[in-house]
């Protein structure tokens, strides 16, 4: 098993995390010392889950990676860039617990906005999504309007999007976070599929152990105030993963794997906001 | 199916309105109102028909100032609110004008307007109408090129967006139903300030000034048929508006379902 981040990272690394701090308000009453001192490396096509209690800085490590905010100390790669130039040459998608999609334009309209940003020309941009539709199984709703989407089938359309650029890296903030337990469990599956298809490395921050095990190779384990890795466990159930491996014992394994480090990781703050299910 | 469901929709206020005036005939006539006191709706209706010409005319000066200060206070409030989305400081300095603005009777600047200006033209009127207009759009519209969703603009700075990329995929689009929702409130406001401004002297020729001299002579029945003129007009500034509205701005109503009218499940495909 590793512990903490790999200790020599290559420049064909996805993200490396090296000695990252973030305090917002520093300096003032209100200070909040968010993260400590972290060190993650992520390899290509790898799919890596953030889990912690709530307030534990996930969600702040993914926007750090995304240079949505800047880190206090530390330095963040990402395709080998800085995370601010990755960010300007589009170089991940990202997806949020909400869809986050634009009620004024269609569900095609909306996977090709980042292609447009990019400048893509018409036709190309018009190619490629037709081909995310298709990869999300949505071809037939393409000159729909998002609220005539079912919560499940905008979330899906929030992924194309996301996925529409073929970035290399993808960074998901609980994006099956408002579904309901049948519809995220079919998600899961999806994304496991379209990620397998496209190669794509995923960062993927959620409230839920079972998710986490389903879905990633690694699972990382935070405790919070300061955020810090407290351990990083191996899951890698294999690549042909289906509803059957959740009734598996392997997965319960690593499930009560997950959840010990969890405690451990909280023992001194007790546990909340986690998801058993 | 459509016409039941139009009648459906406005059979059930055009009965009751006409029950209205049934009774209101009756206690005119069993009562023996007299007529300074209150008309029947058969004189006013026989003193609509008799000046009828003159009620239009009166109308169509008040409708075109209306029209005029609507289309001014509009292109003036949209301009406007894009300098208050630029610059915070005029948003600081005139939004809570615009919200005082709100609290005062602003129409009382009327005679002063009419000093101003000659008050043999109509350009007072259509000042006032204006201004009362220019508020509403501006205060509306400058919230829609502000309030963009948080996610909205997550997703556009991680696609590193420039300022206008953001204006123009997010601001603009954000802020037309606010538009027409401003639009909606603003054209029966218009209608009524330019007949209002009428009651402050100035020209002698639209709605306001006949219902008030022909209510001063007495000739209440008259005086009424005035005001069905008004009605009327301010009933076509709002339909006109909200069907700009439905034609233009499909989005506005269905944001409104977006919370409610989800179907079941996702895993259908």
């Amino acid at each position: 098993m590793t512990t903490r981040g790999v200790s020599h990272p290559v420049a064909s690394d996805a993200v490396v995390v090296d000695r990252v701090s973030m305090t917002f308000n520093e300096g003032k009453s209100n200070e909040v010392r968010a993260l400590c001192d972290l060190e993650l490396v992520i390899r290509p096509a790898d799919f890596v889950s953030l889990i912690g209690p709530s307030g534990c800085g996930k969600s702040t490590l993914l926007r750090l990676i995304a240079s949505l905010i800047s880190p206090t100390s530390g330095s963040l790669l990402v395709n080998g860039k800085s995370a601010s130039q990755a960010r300007v040459e589009q170089d991940y998608g990202m997806a949020f617990q909400q869809s986050g999609l634009f009620e004024w334009r269609t569900v095609q309209k909306n996977i090709e906005l980042p292609l447009e940003l990019k400048g893509w020309g018409k036709s190309k941009r018009h190619q490629r999504s037709t081909e995310m539709l298709e990869l999300v199984q949505l071809s037939d709703f393409a000159s729909n309007m998002p609220w005539e989407l079912s919560g499940g089938m905008q979330q899906r359309v929030a992924i194309a999007r996301s996925l529409a650029a073929h970035p290399p890296l993808l960074l998901m903030d609980e994006p099956f976070g408002a579904l309901d337990e049948m519809t995220r469990e079919h998600m899961q599956a999806e994304l496991l599929r379209i990620c397998a298809a496209s190669e794509t490395t995923v960062v993927f921050v959620t409230h839920s152990i079972p998710e986490a095990v389903y879905l990633s190779n690694r699972v990382v384990v935070m405790s919070p105030r300061p955020g810090r890795i407290t351990e990083i466990i191996d899951v890698n159930l294999g690549s042909d993963r289906d509803e059957d491996t959740r009734e598996e014992a392997t997965f319960y394994g690593k499930i009560t794997e997950v959840r010990e480090a969890l405690r451990g990781a909280e023992a001194a703050d007790g546990p909340r906001g986690i998801e058993d299910r | 199916m459509t016409f039941k469901k139009i009648m459906g929709a406005i059979g059930p206020p055009l009965i009751f309105g006409a029950i209205f005036l049934g009774i209101w005939e009756l206690i005119v006539v069993v009562f023996d109102i007299k007529p300074f006191l209150l008309p029947a709706p058969t004189a006013i209706w026989s003193e609509f028909l008799e000046r009828s010409d003159d009620i239009i005319e009166a109308t169509l000066v008040t409708g075109t100032n209306a029209l005029i200060g609507l289309i001014f206070g509009v292109v003036f409030g949209v301009a406007m609110s894009f300098v208050l989305m630029r610059f915070q400081v005029a948003n600081e300095l005139v939004t809570p004008l615009a919200v005082a603005l709100n609290a005062i009777p602003i129409i009382v600047l009327v005679p002063v307007f009419n000093n101003m200006f000659s008050s043999t033209t109509e350009v007072p009127r259509q000042l006032m109408v204006t201004l009362i207009v220019f508020f509403i759009v501006m205060v509306n519209v400058a919230k829609g090129l502000r309030q963009v969703s948080p996610v909205h603009m997550e997703l556009l700075r991680s696609y590193a967006a420039s300022p206008r990329e953001v204006l123009v995929k997010a601001r603009i689009p954000n802020a037309v139903p606010y538009l027409f929702t401003a639009l909606t409130i603003a054209a029966p406001a218009a209608v009524i300030t330019a007949f209002v401004a009428e009651y402050f002297g100035g020209r002698q020729n639209g709605l306001g000034y006949s219902i008030t001299s022909n209510a001063a002579a007495s000739r209440n029945a008259a005086s009424w048929a005035y005001v069905i003129g008004a009605c009327t007009l301010g009933l076509i500034f709002y339909l006109v508006a909200v069907g700009l509205e439905k034609v233009l701005s499909p989005s506005q109503h269905s944001t409104k379902q977006q919370s409610g009218g989800l179907a079941p499940g996702g895993a259908s495909a």
